[in-house]
């Protein structure tokens, strides 16, 4: 957007205006682009889950509102924007109205690191990884506001609830990336997405791979273990069923939202239909390669870029168009996915939650550390890190090596895992039937 | 699978694939499977009971699935188009039988006599508290009344709820369309009952209220038509007439039927009261004039135009006073178109219009009951029957002194 907005005023108009001004003038527009952006997306998205849903339960959804009932959302919004805002008496006034925003803002702040397209990233910083899931766990402290300020005591409970999910999961999400961390060695998340051209082998990993763009992180064992890993933190993160627990409707009302009504409801609404997006498409950036696909590093390549100057600005538009598709294809399907597993599975409970995410992901993605420590060593490492036996092979034997070793490690730690931890829950299980039947019996006695 | 056990057969459900059984968590997979299908499966309707998958939706307003025909909802009201007359009979059944108790309704009773007659004056369904079950239509003898399939009901006048036998009622012809076979069962006995209860229903009574207008308006047009035609000039009056003869419509039949009963129970009427009181002593020579007088009249008519031309203005008259004087005018027409029309009929009125007949008792069969045209001018309460008496005599005598005056 700098080389856009610089090239206008002071290219054609010659103007001369300063570096500052002109950065100013880009990073505004690319602001408001994104807080237009942003609630569209929500609006979108919620329309995509209701008629998806519907589908899974032989229904048809909504289709009443415009074409296919794609207006539904702005008949939702409109019906929100008309409701009476309620605030309990008993509750604390200031705190109350702040916590909408401070769960809103975070995941606006979200989009500051999401690469759109390529070239189209707002602002591509050398830790964007880092930011993202920095910023995005803030919104935890929005949540326990509202449970605490609404002095209700189901709003307390979802608010708790939510915080200990969402600091549970954050470790394993976390986990699972840093494992992608190590593949890459950097945390920007524009160079993770220049890692993963090529043709199901990266090219950073074997030279000389043709580059379709789809060297994605998700065909390595390494990669694909982290994004099981991740996708179901993420579920867990963005309040999705099975993991909903922070808003369980059937036993908690709505959990921190109770006491919400009209357009502060609406904000909270916004921002975790906003943080599945994102969340979706983080992951379709670090696993799925972003805006990766076959045909945008071609037309990058003859595009105007700080590599390529004096390209031709229409490739950049064609690379533009062709990336975003691919992005916003990849995070759909994720959102479909996590619409797939709100049709087919039930809520778990809080216990089995904890567990699963203590118990389970927690040591899957430390053994998928390892495995990515495995991959470095033999990919990447030589005889300066004390690796001499691959001194003489070729990079393809290399990375099938690599392959093989960590899918072993991968599979064998998760099905050891796994029987560890279905046979945990069993026993576990047995013993609260025994306290169970004993406490029965000694209310019989 | 099944698997076979003494007492019968055990069925088992696989759950998931046996590498997925050994494999933890790969189960869940299965359970997604499911979701997939019936995802992948919603882009087609659902072809039927059997099938769970494809959409079941149907999309209401646009979409209207066929009604069973044993759909109820709320009851209706029949009646044949063919002769007007509505089934019911007002016995009460329904009224008595209906859970809510929504149903009201008052019987029929016959002005002239005030004794009940087969047939429903007024019928009050309380839609809003109805609750559809359907009692009211199967205890029904008759078959009156049946359950719509019109269930879009919803108003936001609550009055409207309260519905009366105008909007109850619905011709037959709309129960056979919604519900053919069960209709076809009770087709017979009901339209046979319907023609006995027919039978004993004086003028318009137990008609649909929708056509007893219709009715009247038709019997107003035929009276016109029968006035016009009798005042026209004799040699027409044959062509005319016989056409008007023929064409007896349904209601026309009902009507000289209820004429016919009115005159026997003001025959009856007569000859009870005759001993008490010489008012209604009176009455039977007066009627007997009357009919006299009509008979001469018609006669007359007969001779001038060699056809049964007056007939079938009087079968149309209704047993009240303005029905009589109607009858009355009718008979003079009658007799100065004859005297107008041949001379050798004035003879006959002259010599017998005048005096009045001797009074011979009422039990005996009166000559012209049968006729249409004698019992047409014969009203069921007396003071009318005699003001029509006396004004057909009139009437005769007119014609008799205007056409010949030698006679008188």
């Amino acid at each position: 957007m700098y080389d856009i907005v610089n090239s206008l005023i002071n290219v054609a108009f010659g103007w001369g205006w300063p570096g500052w001004v002109i950065a100013l003038i880009s990073h505004l527009a690319v602001t408001t682009l994104l807080f237009v952006i942003a609630p569209f997306q929500m609006l979108f998205l919620t329309y995509y889950e209701r008629r998806a849903i519907a589908r899974m339960q032989d229904r048809i959804g909504p289709n009443r509102v415009g074409p296919a009932g794609l207006f539904q959302p702005i008949a939702d919004g409109v019906k929100m924007f008309t409701k009476e805002d309620i605030v309990p008496t008993a509750a604390d006034k200031w705190v109350h109205f702040l916590a909408p925003c401070v769960v809103v803002a975070p995941t606006m702040l979200m989009f500051a690191v999401l690469p759109w397209g390529p070239g189209m990233v707002p602002a591509d910083l050398n830790v964007g990884l880092l930011f993202f899931f920095a910023i995005s766990s803030i919104s935890a402290v929005g949540l326990m506001m509202a449970g605490l300020a609404s002095s209700n005591k189901f709003a307390l409970l979802g608010a708790m609830r939510a915080v200990a999910q969402m600091v549970s999961y954050e470790i394993p999400a976390v986990l699972s990336l840093l494992a992608v961390v190590m593949l890459t060695g950097t945390l920007s998340v524009v160079q993770l997405i220049e890692a993963q051209a090529g043709l199901f082998i990266s090219s950073a990993d074997v030279p000389g791979i043709p580059d379709l763009g789809l060297g994605w992180f998700i065909f390595t064992p390494v990669g694909f273990l982290a994004f099981i890993v991740f996708f179901i933190a993420a579920l867990a993160e963005g309040e999705r069923t099975p993991f909903d627990i922070p808003e369980a409707d059937s036993e908690i009302v709505a959990g921190y939202m109770t006491e919400y009504s009209g357009m502060k409801f609406g904000l909270f609404y916004l921002a975790q239909y906003v943080l599945n997006f994102l969340l979706c498409a983080i992951a379709a950036v670090i696993f799925f390669g972003g805006w990766q696909g076959p045909g945008v590093g071609w037309l990058y390549d003859r595009a105007i870029s700080p590599a390529n100057p004096d390209g031709n600005w229409v490739f950049n538009v064609l690379a533009g168009f062709l990336g975003v598709f691919y992005l916003l294809a990849k995070t759909y399907a994720f959102f479909f996915v996590m619409v797939w597993v709100r049709g087919a599975f039930p809520r778990l409970r809080v216990d089995q939650l904890m567990d699963f995410g203590w118990k389970f992901l927690i040591p899957l993605t430390l053994v998928n550390i390892v495995s990515a420590a495995i991959w470095v060593a033999l990919l990447r490492w030589g005889p300066e890190q004390g690796i001499t036996f691959t001194q003489n092979w070729a990079p393809i034997l290399r990375w099938g090596v690599a392959f093989v070793v960590t899918l072993a490690v991968n599979v064998a730690a998760y099905i050891a895992l796994a029987r560890i931890f279905a046979a945990a829950q069993a026993e576990q299980g047995r013993i609260d039937l025994d306290e169970y039947r004993d406490t029965l019996t000694a209310t019989l006695r | 699978m099944t698997v076979k056990i003494e007492r019968g057969q055990i069925v088992t459900v696989e759950r998931g694939q046996r590498a997925a059984r050994r494999i933890p968590g790969l189960g869940l997979l299965d359970g997604m499977a499911v979701v997939w299908k019936h995802w992948a499966g919603s882009f087609r309707k659902n072809q039927g009971f059997n099938d769970i998958h494809g959409v079941f939706t149907f999309e209401y307003p646009e979409e209207r699935p066929k009604l069973p025909e044993a759909y109820r909802n709320m009851p209706i009201l029949l009646y044949d188009e063919e002769t007007g007359h509505e089934l019911c009979t007002s016995c009460f059944q329904c009224e008595r039988i209906c859970p809510p108790q929504v149903i009201h309704m008052t019987q029929a009773k016959d002005p002239a006599t005030g004794k009940p007659v087969p047939a429903v004056a007024e019928f009050v369904i309380e839609y809003d508290a109805c609750m559809s079950c359907g009692f009211c239509a199967e205890v029904c003898p008759f078959d009156a009344i049946k359950m719509d399939h019109e269930f879009e009901l919803s108003t936001s006048d609550h009055q409207k709820l309260t519905v009366f036998k105008e909007q109850l009622n619905r011709p037959i012809s709309y129960y056979e369309r919604i519900a053919p076979t069960m209709w076809a069962e009770v087709r017979e006995g009901a339209m046979k009952k319907l023609q006995g209860n027919i039978k004993r229903r004086p003028d318009v009574i137990g008609m649909a209220p929708n056509l007893a207008e219709k009715i009247a308006a038709r019997r107003r047009e035929l009276e016109a038509a029968a006035a016009a035609a009798a005042a026209a000039a004799a040699p027409e009056a044959p062509a005319a007439a016989p056409a008007e003869g023929r064409k007896l419509t349904p209601e026309e039949k009902a009507a000289k039927l209820a004429a016919i009963k009115a005159a026997n129970a003001a025959k009856k009427g007569g000859g009870a009261t005759a001993p008490d009181t010489p008012a209604t002593e009176a009455a039977p020579a007066d009627e007997k004039a009357a009919r006299l007088a009509a008979i001469r009249a018609r006669n007359a008519a007969k001779q001038a135009g060699e056809a049964p031309a007056a007939a079938p203005a009087p079968e149309a008259a209704p047993a009240d006073e303005k029905a009589a004087r109607l009858a009355a005018i009718r008979a003079k027409n009658a007799a100065k178109k004859a005297a107008e029309g041949a001379d050798g009929a004035p003879e006959a009125t002259n010599v017998s219009a005048p005096e009045p007949a001797p009074a011979p008792p009422a039990d005996g069969r009166p000559a012209p009951s049968g006729e249409a045209a004698g019992t047409g001018a014969a009203p069921a309460d007396e003071k009318a029957a005699r003001l029509a008496a006396i004004r057909a005599k009139n009437a005769a005598k007119k014609a008799a002194e205007g056409h010949d005056p030698e006679g008188s």
